[in-house]
């Protein structure tokens, strides 16, 4: 009997098109967005070296230490600026004309810089030219009070620089700003499998479609029906989520960190989450299908708004002020521990949002089972 | 007793739908449950299932008491609802084989019940169809078939034939009466007169959730006072003539209207070769002319005075 009804709901899912669209089809299209609006994220907030020009003249080539100190700051993978030596101030004033350059330096009795707008790049020219000066000024009033300095090591002082704090990574995964963004989309995933949970019901509940009426008229316990209905389910929720998982890790090369079996099971463990909420959503809310899909709806786009699909902070200021309302948004459970995953060697903060969000299931699921488990109905 | 329905309540809040219902249907009965919508038809037939939970009564079905969990009963019975209840994703081949596997574990017994069943509606063309493919007759037809399938030894039937085209509709009773034959006690509920007497062997007149009246259909007809009722197309009946006509021997009313004479008799009485004598000796022309013996409306009619589609 269990295989009969196992295999008939199946067949009846899979060929539900427009839920097979919403939970499968479109996160695998929302990701592939995603991934198209934010991969040049992470690119923007590193360092881009940028252009700058000093004009030449007899006392830039005299002063060696400055020369010396310009052309180290511009070469090599870590540089900060692009230099190119202008032949004269004309040339240098056509360049910034042309936005060729940030900006230019002028060496003379004092050291200059010309700019023709304000700005990061032009902030970061000044400050390097500031640090310049003050070393400058200093290694001079050093030599000037005590000249034996220089044969004490001042100048290999002057290039090394000491931290008074300790610095202790919690991870070796580096920082990525995006992949919030996937860990919400993976968790609203796992809670769209409600609609699959929400057709069992539908499909058990007399009182809701006939058909479910003709099956409580059967000789079949009610509950061994829905179990075998809802196991379809979990089947075809986890494959979904697999294939998603799959598309994102090896289709769009998200990396979700070298806890990859940890990832996998987190995601199902989501997908029975938001099964048996979409059941218990069901169960729950009187009234026609529709009703019960726009509740499934609002909870699973609210959890995920709050997780920080649509607004990557929105999770923080939550976390930061509403605490009780990410223990219990099962959509933020799963992105934290997602995150958690990622970002942390250690499994303890992993472990408390896995834990709440078993309780999360089982609530519903204990929820689901005494609604479902009444056998006659006060009207139909 | 196939079924025994004993001093049945169903309230919906202050409104009574069941009021103390009481019936009983003997095996290979074709047993009709006649009344108008809202008459507690469909309701009685969810109490006599489990379905509907109820504040007093008893129901036995097969003897026993019926309960959500007597299975041993409930594999004896099939349902067709007033609602076509399939899977819209299901084939019509999967759809039947679907409830019939939920009553018959064996699959290659299944095969063949579901293979007869799809032979007994004529659905043997349409087999891969989906649902929304067929049309509304053949869609009844395959909700027939999922609920007969399994060759239960009662059938139940809610108003099987709404919405569904004459052809249709016929083949559906010739059906019911088929599955009949077979030897399954069959309750078929509906608000269409016509159908109840053509199948049922014993019938029930619910309306308000009230018996008001149950026996054959000869017996229900024979408690009215009414007989025979005679029709006539006329040009034109002058108002001395009417009087005579209701005065004339066995004729209970005489009206006349839109140029059409409704006459009609005392109970057993059969007037129709006095009425036509009356117009031949009156000169009277007159048109098309028929007599009808009394219908089930016309018993629910002097029972309650009102139509029974009312």
């Amino acid at each position: 009997m269990f295989s009969h009804i196992f295999i008939t709901r199946l067949k009846c899912l899979l060929r539900d098109r427009q839920l097979v669209f919403w939970t499968l089809l479109f996160p695998i299209l929302l990701g592939v967005f995603f991934n198209m609006a934010f991969s040049n994220l992470n690119k923007e907030e590193t360092f881009q070296a940028f252009p700058i020009a000093v004009v030449q003249s007899d006392a830039y080539q005299k002063d060696t230490a400055f020369r010396t100190v310009l052309e180290s700051v511009s070469k090599g993978s870590g540089r900060i600026f692009d230099l190119t030596v202008a032949e004269n101030r004309q040339a240098a004033d056509k360049l910034l004309a042309e936005n060729k350059i940030k900006g230019y330096i002028t060496v003379g009795d004092e050291i200059g810089m010309t700019v023709k707008n304000s700005g990061l790049y032009e902030n970061i020219l000044k400050a390097f030219l500031d640090s310049y000066r003050h070393t400058a000024s200093s290694v001079s009033t050093i030599i000037k009070t005590d000249p034996a300095a220089v044969g004490r090591g001042l100048l290999n002082d002057l290039g090394a620089q000491k931290d008074f704090t300790r610095e202790v990574p919690i991870s070796s995964a580096k920082p990525d700003n995006i992949l919030n963004y996937f860990y919400a989309l993976l968790a609203m995933t796992c809670m769209y499998g409600g609609f699959w949970g929400l057709k069992e019901i539908t499909d058990i509940q007399a009182n809701l479609s006939p058909r479910a009426a003709r099956v409580n008229v059967a000789p079949v316990h009610k509950l061994k029906a829905f179990l075998s209905g809802f196991c379809a389910a979990l089947l075809i929720q986890s494959a979904e989520i697999l294939v998603l998982l799959a598309f994102l890790m090896f289709g769009l090369h998200i990396d979700f960190g070298t806890k990859t079996v940890y990832v996998v099971l987190t995601a199902l463990a989501g997908g029975l989450a938001g099964l048996s909420l979409g059941a218990f959503i069901s169960a729950l809310i009187r009234g026609g299908e529709g009703i019960k899909v726009a509740v499934l709806l609002a909870v699973s786009m609210t959890g995920s708004f709050l997780s920080g699909m649509m607004y990557g902070d929105i999770k923080y200021i939550i976390q930061q002020h509403v605490p009780i309302l990410s223990y219990l948004n099962p959509v933020n459970l799963l992105t934290d521990a997602f995150y958690s995953l990622y970002y942390y060697d250690t499994f303890g903060r992993y472990a408390l949002n896995m834990g709440l969000l078993g309780v999360s299931t089982f609530i519903f699921c204990a929820g689901t089972y005494f609604i479902i488990r009444r056998q006659k109905y006060a009207s139909l | 007793m196939v079924i025994k329905v004993n001093n049945l309540v169903k309230r919906y809040g202050d409104l009574v739908a069941l009021d103390h219902l009481s019936f009983e249907v003997g095996e290979g009965e074709v047993f009709g449950l006649l009344g108008p919508n809202g008459s507690g038809k469909t309701t009685a037939i969810n109490c006599i299932l489990s379905l509907l939970k109820y504040d007093k009564g008893e129901i036995e079905i097969f003897g026993k008491p019926m309960s959500p969990t007597a299975y041993d009963i409930k594999r004896e019975i099939g349902i067709i609802m007033q609602n076509v209840a399939v899977f819209e994703e299901l084939t019509v081949y999967e759809n039947i084989n679907y409830f019939c596997g939920l009553y018959i574990s064996d699959k290659a017994e299944r095969k063949r019940l579901v293979e007869e069943a799809i032979d007994f509606v004529g659905l043997n063309d349409f087999r891969k169809f989906y649902p929304k493919k067929l049309s509304g007759g053949l869609l009844r037809r395959l909700n027939i078939a999922c609920g007969v399938a399994h060759k239960p030894k009662l059938i139940i039937l809610d108003e099987p034939t709404v919405a569904v085209d004459p052809q249709s509709r016929n083949k559906i009773l010739e059906g019911i009466e088929q599955l009949n034959r077979q030897g399954a006690t069959i309750v078929y509920t509906s608000h269409y007169m016509e159908e109840v007497e053509q199948i049922c062997s014993r019938i029930v007149i619910l309306d308000k959730g009230k018996v008001i009246a149950s026996g054959t259909k000869e017996e229900l007809k024979s408690m009215i006072s009414l007989g025979e009722k005679i029709t006539a197309e006329l040009f034109s009946l002058p108002a001395e003539k009417l009087a005579m006509l209701r005065k004339m021997p066995g004729v209970a009313s005489a009206e006349y209207s839109d140029r059409l004479l409704v006459v009609k008799s005392e109970k057993g009485k059969n007037n129709l070769e006095s009425v036509l004598n009356f117009l031949h000796s009156e000169n009277i022309r007159y048109g098309r002319i028929y007599s009808e013996l009394p219908t089930l409306n016309d018993v629910f009619l002097e029972i309650t005075g009102k139509q029974l589609r009312d």
